[in-house]
């Protein structure tokens, strides 16, 4: 990070809709919305924050290959180069549909297990991580609205007022020092 | 894009507005555990108990202690793993079918289904673990790991691998869904903790969770990837599971209708036992305005569906095995039907066909009484079906000379009436504990969050770019 001092205004909210307002008034007005807390998922707010669709699907994808891919190359090895076992008189070579199940299950274990490590990276999650929080609620029933104050061309007090003009029930401030 | 009758019910009643569902979530996990969670907890700890003391039996004086014999080896252990494995199909349904199919109303009882999935495969896993033997060293060979005992690796070509792969597989992707579903939750229950202790340990389980709406947009693509995988997912678990049956060349068994049958079979018994238990925890925990009559409803159909689909496959299989002129086959069919184990057989056709038929009738699907009874039938149906195919497909084998009856001893009986102790302990533990309705996704569906409003009818749920 450039900047080594960070500052923000909080709007906080109680509704829902107040949110995507705000955020849409703040952007039209050509002020970068930070970020938004809010206690669920609120749709047509990323749109309204011009989130792009994440790209954990590639990796999902990715990763799900490499577990297909591991999968049939450990069975071919087991089964054919390694140690070949005839059970039954049945050929090992050639005897691939047996495969498909446990190439199956691996594909599936290795995309849940890839994208949901590659989550926890990409949202900088990890147990016991202190939560930085704006307010105690925003993980109950109120929105919080992030937007940073950049040192150029930044009209503080006209992004107040969009706050308030959208019902904000209360406008915070904080530096972050880092 | 999503389509909303207008004469569709409310699914969260009483007018319930965000803070209202944080607090009823969250206060039987903050309150003292009333008389009746005690009461509950101390009988499964009880069960629980006597798992451990059978377990223990078995291990150390041998599968002597159980009644199966040489012609029947497989018996109660593994009836009661698939039954168990079964029971745990319900939940990956209720949070990854209908999440693909958008059925909002599984919002409110997914939570509970998927830890009900993943306690009652922990109860299955117990079975074929402990049937192995030597439980100490049984783990080591269903492992791909190069060993001493025999062949070098283990058999790919064996179905009951494929069953290794697929159970364990299942229980972790249930597990990851589950705790990635309750992060934001155990977020709110963090930011609400009055206790150090408290807040240190919901803080350790929410990863820092904030709500960012950065964060929110990633989640709902991981959750549909999640739901997209776990689709297939679950749909394997119980084919594969069927296969150790189907793949074999025992009448009876060698059936090629036995994956979707099974399928059906495992969604009809999980729905029964999340009915089951949410009857009785709507009550308990007093959540009759999030999991309503409704609900209870729309799960009385998937019921009346899948048992009619279960009803379906019994009559097939009989069809065929007269139609295939194969006389073992035939000969396996009628014993089910007319031979020593016909009070089983029977047993299963009244559960299983006949009533869930009268899940037709309104009235019936929305009285919690009729349906919590029904819903013990459903399990106990389930439960005999298994032991049908299992049982009776063995005990009279190609040589008569070998055919014997099998029935259980008190261990085996004891190994089950533990698992039962084992899924309640953990249940208790959980709705103790953890939130059972999953507080951010009911939050999204109340009337006036903006996402049930006129104009987030016209888009997508999910919303990508």
């Amino acid at each position: 990070m450039a900047n080594k001092n960070k500052k923000f205004i909080y709007g906080i909210y109680d509704d829902a809709d107040a949110v995507i307002h705000t955020v849409e008034k703040l952007r039209s007005q050509g002020v970068d919305v930070h970020d938004c807390y809010t206690p669920f998922p609120v749709h047509g707010l990323d749109r309204a924050m011009g989130i792009k669709r994440s790209n954990l699907t590639i990796g999902a994808f990715i990763s799900g290959t490499i577990g297909c891919i591991t999968a049939i190359v450990f069975q071919l090895y087991v089964m054919v180069g390694d140690w070949p076992m005839i059970i039954g008189g049945k050929p090992n070579w050639g005897y691939f549909p047996s495969f498909i199940p446990v190439t199956f299950e691996l594909t599936i274990l290795f995309t849940a297990f890839g994208i949901g490590i590659l989550f926890f990276i990409r949202a900088r999650m990890i147990h016991g991580k202190v939560e930085d929080l704006v307010d105690l609620r925003q993980t109950d029933d109120l929105f919080v609205v992030a937007v940073e104050e950049k040192e150029h061309r930044f009209d503080k007090e006209a992004v107040n007022r969009t706050l308030i003009a959208e019902g904000a029930l209360e406008i915070r401030e904080r530096e972050y020092n880092k | 894009m999503s389509y909303e009758s207008p004469i569709r019910e409310l699914l969260v009643t009483g007018g319930k507005t965000a803070g209202d569902v944080t607090a009823d979530i969250c206060r039987p996990l903050e309150g003292k555990p009333t008389k009746l969670w005690w009461l509950g907890f101390t009988i499964s700890v009880i069960c629980l108990g006597i798992l451990v003391y059978t377990l223990a039996l078995t291990s150390f004086i041998g599968l002597g202690m159980w009644g199966i014999n040489k012609t029947v080896g497989w018996a109660w252990d593994i009836t009661n793993f698939v039954w168990w494995v079964g029971i745990g199909h319900a939940g990956t349904l209720i949070s990854a079918i209908l999440l693909l199919f958008r059925q909002k109303w599984r919002m409110s009882i997914n939570r509970s289904a998927e830890a009900m999935t993943i306690f009652a495969v922990m109860c299955a896993a117990i079975f074929p673990l402990f049937h192995m033997g030597r439980v100490w060293i049984g783990p080591v060979w269903a492992l791909p790991l190069p060993n001493a005992f025999g062949s070098l690796w283990v058999n790919f070509n064996s179905p009951l691998l494929w069953d290794v792969f697929a159970i364990s597989t299942y229980f972790s992707v249930s597990l990851l869904f589950w705790y990635l579903g309750m992060i934001p939750d155990i977020a709110t229950i963090r930011d609400r903790a009055s206790t150090p202790i408290r807040k240190f340990m919901y803080r350790f389980f929410s990863m820092g969770w904030n709500g960012s709406a950065r964060n929110w947009a990633r989640y709902e693509v991981v959750s549909l990837i999640l739901a997209g995988v776990s689709t297939p997912l679950v749909l394997s678990v119980h084919t594969i599971v069927s296969m150790d049956f189907a793949t074999s060349v025992i009448p009876g068994w060698h059936t090629t209708i036995f994956p979707p049958y099974f399928v059906a079979g495992a969604i009809f018994s999980g729905f029964g036992m999340v009915l089951t238990l949410l009857v009785i925890a709507r009550k308990v925990l007093k959540l009759e305005a999030y999991i309503t009559i409704g609900h209870l409803d729309a799960m009385c159909r998937v019921l009346l569906l899948t048992g009619s689909m279960v009803g379906l496959a019994y009559i097939t299989e009989f069809f065929i095995a007269w139609y295939s002129g194969v006389e073992y086959e035939r000969y396996a069919f009628l014993n089910r039907m007319a031979g020593p184990y016909w009070w089983a057989y029977w047993s299963m056709m009244t559960c299983n066909v006949i009533s869930p038929q009268l899940f037709w009738v309104k009235k019936w699907r929305r009285n919690p009484n009729f349906i919590f009874f029904m819903s013990i039938v459903v399990n106990i149906g389930m439960w005999f079906e298994r032991f049908v195919i299992i049982v009776t497909s063995l005990h009279r084998d190609y040589l008569p000379s070998s055919w014997v009856m099998y029935s259980p001893t008190p261990t085996e009986i004891g190994i089950f009436i533990g698992t039962l102790g084992l899924f309640f302990t953990c249940f208790f533990l959980f709705a103790r504990f953890l939130p059972v309705i999953n507080m951010s996704e009911v939050k999204s569906i109340l009337p006036h969050s903006h996402n049930n409003e006129a104009e987030s009818v016209h888009q997508p749920e999910v919303v990508t770019h």
